[in-house]
């Protein structure tokens, strides 16, 4: 019973210092995201709240919290409440799986504990893939049960879209599993140690390039993000499925879409750029001699790597304007998938002639 | 990414850049570009304030002599000249003096005033002046109605330097009463 409550305390502790860390990211990128798009619109963003407005996280959560809730009349009531859950908790369960750092253990009181990641299961990126298709569930529903035609446009614009680049982030992480020969996060993860020239972007005998470009298209499709932002398109659709959710529902939605972008950030860390490796062997921490202290080293470099392709996103939605929709269908199913398939082709002869040779 | 009438070939070039992005790599650099020289546009209002123009033409005021009495004789002809009829007199004789008119009454409904400077220029005695004053922002459209006091009011906290009566004021003799800095002090 004792050990029970101290697994039970070990992994609650685990789990709330991801939810946090996780919170506290997606407070930052919202103030990160108005921030560099300002910058990059030559605007300063928001500057009012605290020294160069870096209290505008704060205000924004209070202003939302304190909103009215509204429920538009004739909405389905049970599902308009459920559906920005249903959103929320697919967006945030996979952070289970993700290595955030070296994969080191300890013991306490007799467990075995591995404290950088809360659950090393063997399907790891499966399980991601299949949370990720749920979160269409939240969208799609919240469309539908607002009662409103453009909530309904940009639910059924969402089914659509993230059905279609599902199957491209499905398609383009097959080629790493391949090379990894694991669907688990933590070992995929370990086997790019040693190097940049190790991650599986550019690793032999089959770089990812292509998968990791098809991977982070279609990542962007699937959070509903700028230029494939058209569930949401606020030309057209008001703000899509979400037009008739308001105070700490609409919170919800919002909290879920960047979750989102934060997930697929630290899988495609994960899987093509080394994760928490550094792009050099070994550790500096462990050359000058504090091999204990590592970790620093490992989990700033995979906060590095997430950032990074995060501050890709704000980037990629200054630059590129909205896609049409037959013009996002042709190019997720008559560009994407086929260099998808091409790619597990390729680097499936490529594995297996390099098996063979050794 | 793909041209929707394929019945165009594309050359070898166009087909690289097609596969390599390299539209929307030029388009990210822009963008990159103007991050890393950041310059920003943006004036940061309420804190710092724009230099006006020496010819402003802001909040419509009511002007005074140096003695202190009010320079409109109530002839109406900014109200004639408004396009917006904003401006409404009621003239009267002044009590005891009745070769003299002012106005009895004075209405500017500043919700309609487009600040053309008609008005202004219309006035033959220049009882009439444009501040440099913009920020009128209220919470009731009714305090932009404003009445001859008020219009005063704003006259002698806009126009420290009043100009001089004389005993005989003709039209055609009468100064611009300005403030501004580059127009040489008027003679005594």
């Amino acid at each position: 019973m004792t050990e029970f409550g101290l697994r039970l305390a070990i992994s609650l502790t685990q789990i709330a210092a991801v939810m946090g860390i996780v919170v506290i990211t997606v407070l930052i990128l919202t103030l990160a995201e108005r921030k560099v798009l300002g910058w990059m619109q030559d605007r300063m963003g928001p500057m009012e709240v605290g020294p160069y407005g870096i209290l505008q996280p704060v205000a924004d959560a209070i202003k939302l919290f304190f909103k009215e809730d509204i429920i538009p009349a004739g909405a389905n009531k049970f599902l308009f409440t459920t559906a920005p859950i249903l959103c929320l908790i697919p967006s945030f369960i996979g952070f289970a799986v993700i290595p955030w750092g070296p994969n080191q253990t300890f013991e306490v009181g007799g467990i075995t504990v591995r404290p950088f990641v809360i659950s090393d299961i063997n399907i790891g990126i499966l399980y991601i893939l299949a949370f990720a298709s749920l979160g269409a569930y939240g969208i799609i529903l919240g469309g539908w049960s607002s009662n409103s035609k453009y909530s309904l446009l940009g639910g059924l614009r969402s089914a659509a879209q993230i059905i279609s680049y599902e199957l491209n982030v499905g398609l383009s992480i097959v080629g790493v599993l391949i090379l990894g020969g694991s669907l688990s996060l933590v070992t995929i993860t370990d086997a790019q140690a040693g190097g940049f020239w190790h991650w599986y972007l550019f690793a032999l005998p089959a770089p990812q390039i292509f998968a990791f470009v098809i991977y982070v298209i279609s990542a962007v499709a699937e959070t509903n993000r700028v230029p494939f932002d058209l569930p949401e398109a606020e030309s057209e659709l008001v703000a899509g499925f979400f037009t008739e959710y308001s105070g700490l529902r609409f919170a919800f939605f919002f909290l879920a879409e960047y979750a989102n972008m934060v997930l697929v950030s630290c899988v495609a860390a994960a899987l093509f750029l080394g994760g928490w490796n550094a792009p050099y062997p070994g550790t500096i921490m462990a050359f000058i001699g504090a091999p204990s202290l590592a970790w620093i080293e490992n989990t700033m470099w995979f906060a590095v790597k997430t950032y990074s392709l995060l501050f890709l996103f704000f980037w990629l939605r200054a630059t590129l304007p909205r896609l049409r929709y037959d013009q996002l269908m042709r190019f997720g199913w008559k560009v994407l998938l086929p260099i998808a398939l091409g790619n597990i082709v390729v680097t499936a002869i490529a594995v297996f002639i390099y098996q063979q040779m050794k | 990414m793909v041209s929707t009438t394929s019945t165009k070939r594309l050359s070898l070039s166009a087909w690289l850049k097609t596969i390599t992005f390299y539209e929307i790599l030029v388009g990210m650099k822009a963008t990159l570009s103007h991050l890393l020289n950041y310059r920003p546009v943006t004036l940061q209002y309420p804190h710092e304030k724009r230099t006006l123009p020496d010819n402003y033409r802001g909040m419509l005021a009511l002007l005074r002599y140096d003695d202190g009495t009010e320079k409109c004789v109530g002839c109406d002809l900014c109200e004639a000249a408004c396009p917006s009829r904003v401006i409404r007199v009621v003239s009267a004789e002044v009590p005891g003096e009745p070769t003299k008119r002012y106005s009895k009454e004075y209405y500017m409904d500043m919700t309609r005033c487009l600040f053309c400077g008609m008005c202004v220029d219309a006035c033959p005695v220049d009882a009439l002046g444009m501040t440099r004053e913009f920020e009128w922002a209220v919470y009731d459209k009714r305090q932009l109605h404003l009445n001859k006091q008020q219009l005063l009011a704003i006259g002698d906290r806009s126009f420290p330097v009043q100009e001089k009566r004389l005993e005989l004021q003709h039209p055609n003799v009468a100064f611009f009463n300005v403030a501004f800095k580059h127009v040489p002090p008027k003679p005594d």
